[in-house]
């Protein structure tokens, strides 16, 4: 799908407008709603960037390269340095759990404060969401 | 334009702006009786600028930033129509929350900065994580809190685990929590000298600043590595270079053309403040200014779009900005002319 698309198909859904400032025909400057094309393109393409980096994190984890921690952290846009923050763990701690064999073995303790970083439940961080 | 009620029932005029923290600084004075709108806000503040920041990234896309830093319209604007401001940060988000509810109780609208993308109003082309989005706390529900988004057209419900995720969020540019309300303000500002401050600082920072990556020699700088970008970056990586200018030019709540056309806005009713015909020209030239901008933006779009032509179009996208910086220039320094002549 085309950039400017992918942002239509989701501004006609979600129905929110932005606002721009543009001169009425006596050049007075008002408040005018529609979206500009290099606008809408961008957007789109911002989208779909994300988009494809948690599908491309998604296919890793079910290859078996990364551990579904990786899937979650790319779903919430973030790098391994920010969800070491928000967890509370080290950076090259949190960068070895991104291997499936050693998020295996964590400890309740240490999925629980991912969990609560990412904003999903313990079960949910150890699988992938279907789609 | 919506009327909505804080918790004590006084009403409150929710306008739509196209910036947020421009947005929020103008409903905080509106609310207290001085009508004040966004475009005068941004004027006042300073809020027109340039710079290219290449060693930083926001929400993974290299700044090229159209205003002043964040936080600065808002300090500015506080500082000249004698607004008085109570700022706040939390280590704990317990007392954070806590402290919004104590002062949204007093029938008082409180400012946050927020992480666009834990606010779960917004779909999924708002939501970035890009901590530095401000917007307005009316007051406290049975689900959660009523906001009024200066972004959006309407306010909006947000649960309160939801916006306490968005308060604080961690990563770069961290807001802590913060948080900030006006506990008082002068009715009758001297609305004609805090534009005339406005005006002039704005053409320091554009002019004036000895370093190449601010004001007009960053319009420059940024100009000439777009041109040169197809031969260092390759066409792909170059594509996304011009990419994320155009981000920051039409997509990051600029109200068209990097704020050109929200700076021509107030200069119109500077004009009208102030009497002055000159201000009226310059206003019209700023229009122009911004227009020059979004055929930049529009040329830079069809590069990225059809990817058949090659160099010749990034040396034609490259021009277009060197062209709005020799403009600019030229604007500025009229304006400073302009503005010295009225200062008192």
């Amino acid at each position: 799908m085309e950039p400017d698309q992918i942002f239509h198909s989701i501004a006609d859904v979600d129905g929110l407008k932005r606002a721009q400032y543009t001169p009425d025909d006596r050049g007075k400057y008002v408040l005018d709603t529609h979206p500009s094309w290099p606008e809408t393109v961008v957007n789109g393409m911002m989208v779909s960037d994300i988009r494809a980096r948690i599908e491309e994190a998604r296919e890793a984890v079910l290859a078996g390269k990364k551990s579904p921690l990786y899937y979650h952290m790319a779903r919430r846009q973030m790098t391994p340095a920010i969800l070491a923050r928000a967890a509370g763990i080290a950076s090259f701690r949190v960068k070895r759990h991104l291997r499936p064999e050693i998020f295996s073995r964590l400890k309740t303790s240490v999925l629980d404060r991912y969990a609560n970083a990412l904003a999903v439940t313990r079960e949910e961080l150890k699988t992938l969401p279907n789609s | 334009m919506t009327t909505e009620h804080t918790a004590t029932g006084k009403p409150y005029v929710h306008y739509h702006a196209a910036h947020c923290e421009s947005g929020v600084t103008s409903a905080f004075f509106r609310d207290k009786g001085v009508d004040i709108s966004e475009p005068m806000v941004f004027g006042i503040g300073s809020g027109i600028f340039f710079g290219y920041l290449p060693f930083l990234k926001a929400a993974g896309m290299r700044v090229s930033t159209f205003r002043s830093q964040p936080g600065a319209i808002f300090r500015k604007v506080a500082r000249r129509l004698d607004g008085d401001f109570v700022v706040k940060t939390y280590r704990n988000p317990q007392k954070g929350m806590d402290e919004l509810r104590r002062v949204l109780k007093t029938g008082q609208i409180v400012g946050l900065k927020t992480n666009l993308y834990w606010l779960p109003y917004f779909s999924e082309r708002f939501r970035f994580n890009f901590s530095g989005h401000n917007l307005i706390v009316l007051r406290e529900t049975k689900e959660g809190f009523r906001i009024s988004d200066p972004t959006l057209e309407h306010p909006v419900d947000c649960p309160a685990a939801d916006l306490e995720r968005a308060r604080f969020a961690r990563g770069p540019m961290e807001s802590h929590g913060y948080m900030y309300y006006l506990k008082s303000v002068n009715p009758h500002p001297d609305l004609r000298q805090a534009c005339i401050k406005g005006m002039i600082d704005s053409c320091n920072l554009m002019l004036r600043i000895p370093l190449p990556i601010f004001g007009i020699r960053g319009i420059r700088f940024q100009a000439r590595k777009i041109i040169d970008s197809p031969d260092k970056l390759g066409f792909n990586e170059a594509c996304r270079l011009l990419a994320d200018v155009i981000r920051w030019l039409e997509d990051t709540g600029t109200g068209g053309a990097g704020f050109r056309y929200m700076y021509a806005a107030f200069l119109q009713e500077a004009a009208e403040l102030l009497r002055s015909a000159e201000l009226a020209g310059l206003s019209e030239e700023m229009t122009a200014i911004g227009h020059d901008w979004r055929k930049f933006s529009l040329a830079a779009t069809r590069i990225i779009k059809q990817r058949k032509q090659f160099e010749q179009t990034f040396a034609e996208a490259g021009g277009l900005m060197h062209g709005c910086a020799d403009r600019e220039e030229k604007f500025f320094k009229n304006l400073r002319k302009v503005a010295g002549k009225m200062k008192v």
